[in-house]
């Protein structure tokens, strides 16, 4: 049943409301299906970074994938916890490392994901901040990915969704922004710190590319 | 069925005729540009005919919406100055604090659009230039954030009017009230305002690039030539005289209203190419592959529209 809601919710409902109403242009998704599993990294800066990454996703990888997000905003209430989980299909891991009780470590939760075959969504930043600004990204991404380096991370860029819909807003604003994918790239080292210095550049580059 | 779609079309052979020679124009361009592409294979015809390809769904697409149903024809128009609106300001540069003056902004689209629709003339001629002139700065003012507020209030004034205002005329053209013994109304208008504005383009387009040689006005737009601008006007006004048969006007009339089309269509696509040249971008957008985006294609358009709606207004209603 989730199955089919999300598949006609995503590529059907939101996806163009996206396009037609908000003004998304969205960058064709349909070569992850050529990868077992993948990490999109992706820049955030709004609400609707979530949904337009989801939406653009080929119909029947949706549910394949899972948006990381954070326990302490979509946890806040068992109710707002237990929508996100079923409406975004996320897992939910806090912030801080949890080193005494292993079950509860992000890193443990992201790598335990995509051992049970799962994708994942990062935003490595940790947060939407400033419309239209990147921050540094967070050494996460780089824990998860050298654990599992055979597991291809693929960079996302959005523009304009802060201008759409920023931090501390919940109006909608149609804004022409846009969505653009970078290639899957394979980890070139095993260095938690190479790795996110990698995953950086592979953003900043797409950034310059698309503007 | 009736209320959907009016088949009616199919009595009006006028509507008819001025149809057949769009989609003829279409068909012979097609057919040029693959024989001389077999004939020349070195030419560069692929921008030329990815611009063709791109006519035939916008011709399509505005006839299929216009033609033969009167509400969604509104509502067609409506997203027009929707997408158009959107695109224009999203190279603008707003603050974020005009967030919630642009969301009342684009609230203006479906109610200018809905007074056009009721034919109710007094409302629709005054919310733009003085409902929504007066309430979006006081929707600025009471954000508090003044910093750079003269600029947003101008420039959300000035959005609206070109890509809302100035466009709503090619919907109230449908709302036009009947002159007896001028069966097409409104839709032959309407066909005869996009028709002759966009094969004005063509026609500056053509002759420029056949005969252009000196520059018009080359700080704004280095393409732009006397002899394009020259024969555009010459044959747009040539075609408007034999296309006079989709308006009730007069022949030194027809003449007239085509020549003042060809002019303001110049004018409309200069004054955007110049907000091109002051933000730094080619194109406003890419959603019209050859074209660029939306407001590129419908640049002449905001301005012909409200000059032809007021022409023909005063001479024949």
């Amino acid at each position: 049943m989730q199955k089919i809601l999300l598949q006609f919710l995503y590529s059907v409902v939101i996806r163009n409301f996206l396009k037609v109403f908000v003004g998304v242009r969205m960058a064709d998704a349909r070569f992850l299906l050529k990868e077992k599993q993948f990490i999109i990294v992706a820049n955030h800066n709004s609400h609707l970074d979530t949904l337009t990454l989801l939406a653009s996703l080929p119909r029947k990888i949706i549910l394949q994938v899972k948006p990381v997000a954070a326990q302490d905003h979509f946890g806040k209430t068992r109710f707002k916890e237990k929508l996100t989980r079923y409406f975004i299909n996320a897992l939910l891991i806090q912030r801080k490392r949890d080193k005494e009780n292993i079950k509860n470590d992000p890193i443990y939760k992201m790598v335990d994901a995509l051992d049970k075959g799962f994708s994942l969504i990062i935003f490595p930043e940790g947060t939407r901040g400033e419309p239209e600004v990147q921050q540094p990204i967070k050494p996460g991404i780089g824990y998860v990915l050298s654990q599992r380096p055979g597991v291809k991370y693929v960079p996302a860029f959005m523009k304009g969704m802060g201008k759409a819909m920023p931090k501390n807003d919940s109006l909608i604003v149609p804004y022409n922004s846009s969505l653009v994918y970078g290639d899957p790239a394979a980890v070139q080292s095993n260095d938690v710190m190479a790795i996110v210095k990698e995953v950086e550049n592979a953003l900043n580059q797409l950034r310059d590319k698309s503007s | 069925m009736e209320n959907i779609i009016r088949l009616d079309l199919f009595e009006k052979t006028d509507l008819l005729i001025a149809i057949g020679l769009i989609f003829g124009i279409l068909i012979f361009a097609t057919i040029l540009f693959f024989v001389v592409g077999l004939l020349k294979p070195k030419a560069n015809l692929h921008e030329l005919k990815t611009r063709t390809k791109s006519w035939w769904i916008m011709a399509s697409l505005f006839i299929g919406t216009t033609m033969f149903n009167s509400t969604i024809s509104y509502f067609a128009i409506g997203m027009l100055s929707f997408i158009a609106f959107r695109e224009l300001y999203s190279i603008l540069g707003f603050r974020e604090s005009d967030r919630r003056a642009i969301f009342w902004a684009f609230l203006a689209i479906p109610i200018q659009y809905y007074l056009a629709y009721i034919g109710w003339y007094g409302a629709y001629i005054i919310f733009i230039p003085i409902v929504m002139f007066l309430f979006v700065p006081l929707r600025l003012v009471l954000k508090g954030d003044t910093v750079g507020i003269v600029k947003s209030m101008s420039l959300l004034q000035w959005v609206l009017m070109l890509t809302v205002f100035g466009i709503s005329h090619m919907a109230y053209l449908l709302s036009l009230p009947e002159i007896p013994g001028f069966a097409n109304g409104g839709r032959g208008l309407l066909l005869f305002l996009v028709f002759l504005t966009e094969i004005n383009d063509v026609m500056q387009f053509t002759w420029g690039k056949l005969l252009g040689k000196h520059k018009i006005i080359p700080k704004v737009s280095p393409n732009k030539t006397w002899e394009g601008f020259i024969g555009g006007l010459i044959s747009t006004t040539c075609i408007g005289y034999f296309l006079g048969f989709l308006t009730p006007l007069s022949a030194t009339q027809v003449l007239f209203v085509s020549f003042m089309i060809a002019l303001s269509g110049f004018v409309g696509d200069i004054v955007m190419s110049s907000i091109k040249r002051d933000i730094g971008v080619k194109d406003t957008g890419t959603s019209i592959p050859g074209h660029g985006g939306v407001l590129d294609r419908i640049d002449s358009l905001s301005y012909t529209a409200p000059v032809f709606f007021h022409l023909v207004y005063y001479m024949a209603y």
